[in-house]
């Protein structure tokens, strides 16, 4: 297992080498630089190849990567082009943390409301109950997050008045009784997004759980469980969900990408400073050190978070031979 | 990669051999759940609109009437019409062609012939070659989906405005050819994502298939890998791939929607549900015209919830068998 | 599976996600260390300010400014912050006027070459420090300083004799620029440019601490030690910007004394609505219920016009549009007075010309290409294409905020179709393209925008139209207009002037070199408490005009 583990970090820089180069090569290939679009209204060539030039965008793109590679390795990820005077850390970690709090908390949400539901769909299989749950769980995740949000928007915050419209004010808001008792409340900002994030993540969560909790329970140690004479609740809490745990210690690895990737349609839509909305705006105006340092922390992320989802499996399942070629 | 990435089964499913009898079989079984019935219904009537759109749609997609913009639905115009007065249900049947050309132009480029490929190779052939297809899609999906989608559009579409123009001075040409060569760079960097789902579901089935006797009689008989791959594994799991992939369709679709809602998917005039989506959203346009975002809205809505349903029933039959 | 077992498991399985979450959380938070080379950190700091309303507190929305170097600047969103908290020898009064700002006067020598300017004795900088003559000097040789590399000062300060030399590293000052005592500055130009006084307004000549650029060339604009009548408070990325009154402002601390800018928080107009905003801009859904002058809200209502004209350009070295009958034929067959009457509900008018309301020049009688069917086809047949199947395909280039930017567009396409008969493909590109393809000519036919950045007419018809511009992105060459134009840039007498000017926009106009298509506007609502808001057409230092009273 120790041999697993390093042969697949040992992999690791050669796959930054090559996320990093292609991210580098494929924004620059395409038409267009963060020097046009920063000097706006002022075309005149020369000054923008002396710009360039300043700005180390000359060379060929070898020359360049080069250039910045040697920076990143030593943990200077560059300057923005387009907000000019920061680097791109300064820019990036706030919107992160951002996303990552918003995100987090969604994490938790889907998987908290949505285990139950699951649990519950499968403790009815075959009444009315079950496809009921799925397909509402369903629908709730058909519906596009940009078809939904703007009634949502209209119905809570201008017709009712009850959230803001959008923005983001932190996890926790001050609640004044009669100016005098401070009560901390969840900050009104937090509803809108938590609503667009976690509901359509129910359903994914909730038939996961469901489809494993029939098949364990086919099983025979659950059998033996209820030949034992164990009402089914306490078959169901005590042998059916631990082991339904081990598709959702995927499913959870792989959700929690989106902490460092953040939402694009969300966070755009609603005007929330996190990492989605960044990125998109960087890609736009392809400010290229943004674009790259934004895309290696989601790579690295995901990676990771991968070999640690393999190797939590493998924890749990001794079944699950890791390296062998017949894990899917 | 939640907008991107298909929604493929977290379970490997047993593979078996699937023959006529196995597709009866399963169409048998489909048939009784009556949810993935009257969502296959919702389908076929939004699909079949979209390819009979030019026949049946009561307005071209194009015609203007500025004196008539902006009106809730009447006889004439029974969803409605947009800013520039065009009909907005002829409207929604030519977005609904647009996303059945997109979608089943990426699942054969992407799924079908990329994904499918590399999973029989991965799978048969195992070793360095299985360890550097599952790398090379591990780094795929390691990108973040949207940005790179973005980037790889804007890197391609200078080539294939030079090649849309190229083809529309075909002998032939025009319209249509010249059409399907600008989505060109849409297939193609949805197909760079799409793929990899696909080649992992391949390759799982592959694996179980491989130690079956029929595969190895016929490698002691001295077939070639591409024969056998060809000849012996394709066929054995092609149905329930298909099957697997006409379930993820609403992903394809959905994504395609998300692109050019962002600007960089399909290209006006062409319409498209995310264009008109993008029409109608914001707070204030909900609250003045509403049904410029609930009729796209809903006609995307009823095919993604369809999509949902049917892949559901689609997965429990597969794991049934 | 044995109990213990399941138990462990779940257990792991728990385990496994806290720490899932808890690495997650922390690989963020140590990636978060301070900003490398020291500066102040606005960025990141903390806290949080009181959004209430206030007597003397504004609140506006806002979006970040790429930059606060005014040598940086090339937007007007940057220019909006800048012009607040720096301040220039010369500045734009509310009527457009331009008068002396640093400087309390200038004289210009006969010949119309030599500017003496005269500083004002309590200008000072935010920190206190007089502003002296070398301020001046060392200011523009820093704008035209290759490592600031200026965008903008290659258009602005050329005409100051020897700053092309220093921007082209021939030369490590700028020979034209002479310090005379501690408070004159004597600025010599190329030629006699009646113009050249209105340059010195725009960013690019603004006054700098040169000492704190030096120090720390990337980022002093985080704190920047001004001239201007606001100092920078707070800026956080994404969230806010706050300017404070400066009370060392020479012309008397400014009544508004905290303006708050908000980035976040969507719609401003029903932020407005809350009072969390005091002004908020009216979009096209909203308009109705605004000019409503017996509503809520059509009491607060104020609209204006903007230096700022959008127009249809065509690549004149580019088949069809290489005859001028072609680009005059697109022109007649649309309808603009329509297009924004219906699709943008008379939020902007068609233009009359390509010189904007209130701009020198200006007047107000329609010189554009009227909507005229049987004319545009007449046009055609006069061309060397004759009809619309001789001309090749033509496609029209856009950036596409989004999927359906340019509705407008598409009804223009429509209307070619169905007057002249013609196809064209219209193509959205992302911004950073178009720019490029832009700059480079490789459009057929586009769709753009223009923003004036001082108020005279040189600021778009010799930079967009004389043949050896390098902003003539569309081939246009006109021997007449050329010669016309180099006739007034040395032109003394203004009538005379704007005269020719006149002459050329007409020309222009007949020559389909731009369609003009609408004049920009603004449409905005102010919270009563706020007195003297107004909107100029240009960016200008407009906030000590205004106070708040609640």
């Amino acid at each position: 297992m120790t041999g697993y583990v390093i042969r697949r970090l040992a992999i690791l820089p050669l796959t930054l080498f090559i996320v990093s180069f292609f991210t580098f090569a494929i924004a620059r290939y395409g038409p267009g630089d963060p020097v046009t679009v920063a000097a706006g209204q002022v075309r005149d060539p020369e000054v923008l190849e002396r710009i360039r030039e300043e700005r180390g965008l000359n060379g060929t793109i070898f020359e360049q990567y080069q250039r910045w590679a040697v920076r990143a390795l030593e943990g200077d990820f560059g300057e923005s082009f387009i907000q000019q005077g920061y680097s791109v850390r300064e820019l990036v970690v706030p919107k992160m943390i951002v996303s990552a709090q918003l995100n987090v908390l969604s994490i938790i949400f889907v998987f908290v409301i949505g285990v139950p539901l699951g649990m519950l769909a499968a403790w009815f299989q075959g009444k009315w109950i079950d496809p009921f749950i799925i397909s509402t769980l369903l629908f709730l995740s058909a519906i596009p997050v940009l078809v939904i949000l703007p009634p949502i928007q209209w119905l809570l915050a201008v017709r009712f008045h009850i959230i803001p419209v959008g923005g983001w004010g932190g996890l926790i808001d001050i609640f004044w009784i009669g100016g005098v008792i401070a009560v901390p409340i969840p900050n009104p900002h937090l509803y809108l997004p938590l609503i667009v994030l976690t509901v359509p993540g129910f359903s994914g969560v909730a038939r996961l759980v469901r489809i494993t909790a029939l098949q364990v329970s086919r099983e025979d140690y659950v059998r033996t469980a209820r030949a034992k004479g164990l009402t089914e609740a306490t078959v169901a809490l005590r042998h059916v969900l631990p082991n339904a745990m081990l598709p959702l210690v995927t499913a959870i690895g792989l959700s929690l990408a989106g902490i460092v990737e953040g939402s694009y349609f969300t966070e755009t839509l609603l005007g929330i400073p996190g990492i989605g909305a960044f990125t998109f705006e960087s890609v736009r105006s392809r400010d290229y050190d943004v674009i790259l340092a934004t895309t290696l922390i989601v790579a690295v992320f995901f990676i990771v978070m991968n070999l640690l989802t393999d190797l939590a499996y493998a924890r749990i399942d001794p079944r699950v031979r890791l390296g062998a070629s017949n894990v899917s | 990669m939640t907008t991107v990435a298909p929604a493929s089964d977290l379970h490997s499913p047993a593979a078996a051999a699937a023959s006529r009898g196995a597709v009866a079989l399963f169409w048998e079984r489909l048939r009784k759940k009556k949810l993935a019935m009257m969502s296959l219904v919702v389908i076929v009537l939004i699909y079949g609109g979209g390819i009979l759109a030019p026949v049946i749609a009561p307005y071209s997609y194009t015609q203007q009437n500025i004196d008539q913009a902006l009106q809730g639905p009447s006889r004439a115009h029974p969803l409605g019409t947009d800013r520039l007065g065009r009909d907005m249900l002829s409207r929604s049947l030519y977005s609904a062609r647009t996303t059945l050309v997109v979608s089943v132009a990426v699942l054969v480029s992407g799924s079908l012939l990329i994904g499918n490929g590399l999973g029989l190779i991965a799978g048969y052939r195992g070793g360095w070659v299985d360890n550097m297809i599952m790398r090379v899609g591990e780094i795929f999906s390691s990108l973040p989906g949207l940005p790179m989608l973005i980037l790889v559009n804007a890197a391609l579409s200078p080539r294939v405005d030079e090649f849309a123009k190229w083809a529309a001075r075909l002998p032939g040409g025009g319209g249509v050819v010249h059409d399907f060569a600008s989505y060109s760079s849409i297939f193609a960097a949805l197909s760079l994502f799409f793929w990899v789902g696909t080649a992992r579901y391949v390759r799982s089935l592959v694996l179980q298939l491989r130690e079956r006797d029929f595969i190895l009689a016929a490698q002691a008989l001295g077939a070639s890998t591409p024969r056998i791959l060809v000849r012996h594994l394709l066929p054995n799991i092609a149905f329930i791939v298909v099957l697997q992939l006409s379930a993820t369709l609403g992903s394809v679709a959905g994504t395609e929607v998300a692109l050019t809602w962002f600007g960089v998917g399909v290209q006006p005039p062409t319409p498209s549900f995310g264009a008109m989506i993008y029409d109608g959203s914001g707070t204030r346009t909900f609250q003045a015209y509403p049904h410029l975002l609930l009729v796209p809205g809903l006609f995307v809505s009823s095919l993604l919830f369809a999509f949902a349903l049917l892949g559901d029933a689609v997965n429990d039959v597969i794991r049934d068998r | 599976m044995t109990g213990q077992k399941r138990i462990l498991a779940a257990l792991l399985g728990a385990l496994a996600v806290l720490v899932l979450i808890i690495g997650g959380l922390s690989a963020v938070l140590l990636l978060s260390g301070g900003p490398k080379g020291g500066g102040s950190n606005t960025a990141t700091s903390g806290g949080t300010v009181d959004t209430k309303p206030a007597s003397g507190r504004l609140r506006l929305p806002g979006t970040d400014p790429l930059t606060l170097d005014p040598a940086l600047a090339t937007d007007s969103g940057s220019a909006e912050y800048i012009v607040e908290i720096f301040s220039g020898l010369m500045t734009i009064a509310p009527d457009l006027k331009i008068v002396p700002d640093l400087a309390e006067s200038y004289q210009v020598s006969d010949d119309g070459k030599t500017f003496t300017f005269k500083l004002r004795d309590n200008a000072v900088f935010h920190d206190g420090r007089s502003v002296e003559a070398s301020d001046v000097k060392c200011s523009f040789e820093r704008a035209a300083s290759r490592t600031t590399a200026s965008p903008t000062a290659p258009v602005y300060l050329n005409d100051i004799i020897g700053a092309n030399d220093m921007m082209t590293g021939r030369a490590q000052n700028i020979s034209g620029i002479e310090v005379v005592d501690k408070k004159t500055v004597k600025i010599t130009i190329d030629a006699p440019k009646p113009y050249f006084i209105a340059k010195l307004t725009y960013t690019t000549a603004m006054v700098v601490d040169c000492k704190q650029a030096q120090q720390n060339p990337r980022n002093w604009t985080r704190s920047p030690n001004g001239t201007g009548p606001y100092r920078l408070t707070d800026w956080r990325v994404g969230e806010r910007i706050v300017l404070e009154s400066n009370p060392k402002y020479y012309l008397g601390a400014p009544k508004v004394s905290q303006v708050l800018y908000q980035f976040t928080g969507g719609s401003a107009l029903t932020r407005f609505e809350n009072n969390e905003l005091d002004i908020a801009s009216i979009s096209v859904n909203d308009i109705d219920r605004v000019r409503d002058k017996n509503s809520a809200l059509g009491k607060l209502y104020q609209t204006s016009t903007d230096f700022t004209i959008s127009y249809i350009a065509f690549n004149a070295k580019n088949a069809p549009f290489d005859d001028a009958n072609v680009r005059r034929a697109f022109g007649l067959a649309i309808d603009r007075s329509k297009v924004t009457s219906v699709t943008f509900n008379n939020m902007i008018s068609p233009a009359t010309g390509i010189l904007p309301p209130q701009l020198p020049g200006f007047t107000p009688d329609d010189k554009s290409l009227k909507f005229n069917p049987d004319a545009a086809k007449a046009a055609l047949a006069a061309s060397k294409y004759k009809n619309a199947a001789g001309l090749p395909p033509i496609t029209m280039t856009e950036i596409g905020g989004g999927a359906s930017a340019g509705l407008d567009t598409q009804a223009y396409i429509e209307q070619w179709k169905q007057v002249l008969g013609v196809t064209v493909q219209v193509k959205q590109q992302d911004t950073a393209s178009f720019f490029e393809d832009q700059q480079k000519g490789r459009l057929q036919m586009f769709n753009a925008g223009w923003v004036m950045d001082y108020p005279d007419p040189e600021d778009v018809l010799d930079l967009k139209f004389y043949s050896k511009s390098t902003l003539n992105d569309i081939g246009y060459s006109n021997p007449d207009v050329d010669r016309i134009l180099e006739q007034a840039r040395i032109e003394r007498d203004p009538g005379k002037r704007l005269a020719q000017y006149q002459d050329v926009e007409k020309r222009l106009i007949n020559d389909g070199a731009w369609l003009p298509l609408y004049f920009g506007g603004t449409h905005q609502v102010v919270n009563a408490s706020v007195k003297g808001w107004f909107n100029p057409p240009m960016v200008i230092p407009r906030l000590r005009y205004i106070s708040v009273d609640r």
